[in-house]
């Protein structure tokens, strides 16, 4: 049973903890998070705080656990899935350590501003994605060619009979050959277009990061902004629409899960498209 | 020679690096009627060619626009100007500056280099006579010492030219 009194000691052990690890005092911070957990092991904030000083150290299989655990805890914690996925990826759990940071991503879309961390969650996980794709992409283009290149010598084979068979040359017998390779060439090329990064069409974009959705909100105007982005708008520019230049109320942003939903299903056909700029 | 007045030189934040890529790249698909972007490797500076419009008073003459982006762009609008020898007009002053409300407190993070450079050919194209603002020799003489124009309190001249 943990006390009043307790819980209050170990509030002020996990202070102690944040601000030796505000000096970079990891060692230190994890003692009293340790501390802490011991008097009141039921608080996530502590085995999350105490996992992120492990991560700072690149104690992987300690971040998993302290994680672990904390998920036991409360199963919504963003925090807890962000670095769970990513001490699965240093495993090299790649689908497990994925589906980590995309539970990660959808609870942090619309956190409090403070801890808000959507795009770190994104940027691991655009890494990770991009990365099996150019693996899963250059297998698949070289499954492609080798086959394409299994067709086009069928064909050739077959030319090649046909002409043994018949005592003349025909020009017709040549260009429907011809053309039976073209098409072929054709058939491969539809079939690599979806592997080839374009452009991401501009409805998935926002028209202040020019990039993909990462959280997208719509204003009163109707205008689809990334979450951070309009509201640093909001901030930092004015209480005004950036396209319409209708007044904003903060308040009055609202997600856009269609658009969400649009980027999931584009994300998932066009992989490359999880390539960051700078 | 003396040197631009410039914004303050921080190097750009990561979401106005990854931003100016993605505005170069487009521009290099799309660039607007009218407009050359000279290669550089400088992100942080476009140096842009502008040619006025057939059938306007500016037709045919090319001049020279500096858009230089500050930090934390595109928050806060870039700094552009022309690069003297500034065409004749109503609006812009023989320094460079460009009196254009977009470019400082009508400026907005849903603008690119592209619509504001849309907005500067527009400006010269519906100009009726070749002049400089009345008060161009004040102007110019305050901003001695590389002034930029984003410093300038700007009092718009009226809409219609």
């Amino acid at each position: 049973m943990v006390t009043a009194a307790t819980s209050a000691m170990a509030e002020r052990l996990k202070e102690d903890g944040n601000s030796c690890f505000k000096k970079e005092r990891f060692g230190a911070a994890i003692d009293a998070y340790t501390e802490a957990i011991a008097l009141s092991p039921k608080v996530p904030a502590y085995w999350t705080n105490r996992a992120l000083c492990h991560m700072k150290r690149k104690d992987w299989t300690r971040v998993e656990e302290d994680c672990r655990k904390a998920i036991q805890l409360v199963h919504n914690s963003f925090k807890a899935h962000y670095m769970l996925g990513l001490a699965l990826l240093q495993r090299e759990q790649y689908t497990a350590g994925v589906k980590e940071l995309q539970r990660a991503l959808d609870l942090g879309r619309g956190a409090d501003p403070t801890g808000y961390m959507v795009e770190e969650i994104w940027e691991e996980l655009a890494k990770a994605k991009y990365m099996e794709w150019e693996l899963v992409s250059a297998k698949r283009s070289w499954e492609l060619n080798s086959l394409k290149e299994t067709c086009e010598a069928a064909l050739n084979q077959q030319r090649a009979l046909d002409m043994s068979q018949t005592e003349e040359y025909s020009d017709e017998g040549y260009s429907s050959h011809t053309e039976r390779l073209k098409a072929l060439d054709l058939v491969f090329e539809k079939a690599a277009e979806e592997d080839k990064p374009t452009e991401v069409p501009d409805y998935l974009c926002c028209n202040i990061t020019l990039e993909i959705f990462r959280d997208p909100v719509v204003s009163p105007s109707g205008v689809t902004y990334e979450r951070a982005a309009i509201l640093e708008h909001l901030n930092k520019v004015g209480k005004f629409d950036p396209l319409t230049r209708e007044k904003i109320d903060p308040s009055k942003l609202v997600p856009n899960l269609a658009i969400k939903e649009a980027v999931a299903a584009y994300l998932e056909k066009h992989a490359w498209a999880y390539k960051m700029g700078c | 020679m003396t040197s631009s007045p410039s914004p303050s030189r921080k190097a750009l934040s990561k979401i106005a690096c990854n931003r100016l890529q993605k505005e170069l790249s487009e521009w290099q698909v799309n660039p607007p009627t009218g407009f050359k972007h000279k290669v550089t490797d400088n992100l942080q500076k476009w140096i842009i060619e502008v040619t006025g419009a057939p059938g306007t008073l500016y037709a045919n003459e090319t001049y020279n626009l500096q858009v230089e982006f500050p930090q934390h762009y595109p928050m806060e609008s870039p700094q552009v100007i022309f690069v003297p020898p500034a065409p004749l007009h109503p609006h812009i002053y023989s320094n460079g500056h460009i009196c254009l409300d977009i470019l400082y407190d009508s400026w907005s993070p849903a603008m690119t280099v592209s619509s504001v450079c849309i907005s500067i050919l527009s400006m010269l194209s519906s100009s009726p006579e070749k002049q400089r603002p009345t008060d161009n020799d004040r102007y110019v003489k305050n901003c001695k010492n590389g002034r930029s124009p984003k410093e300038t309190r700007w009092w718009f001249h009226d809409d219609k030219v």
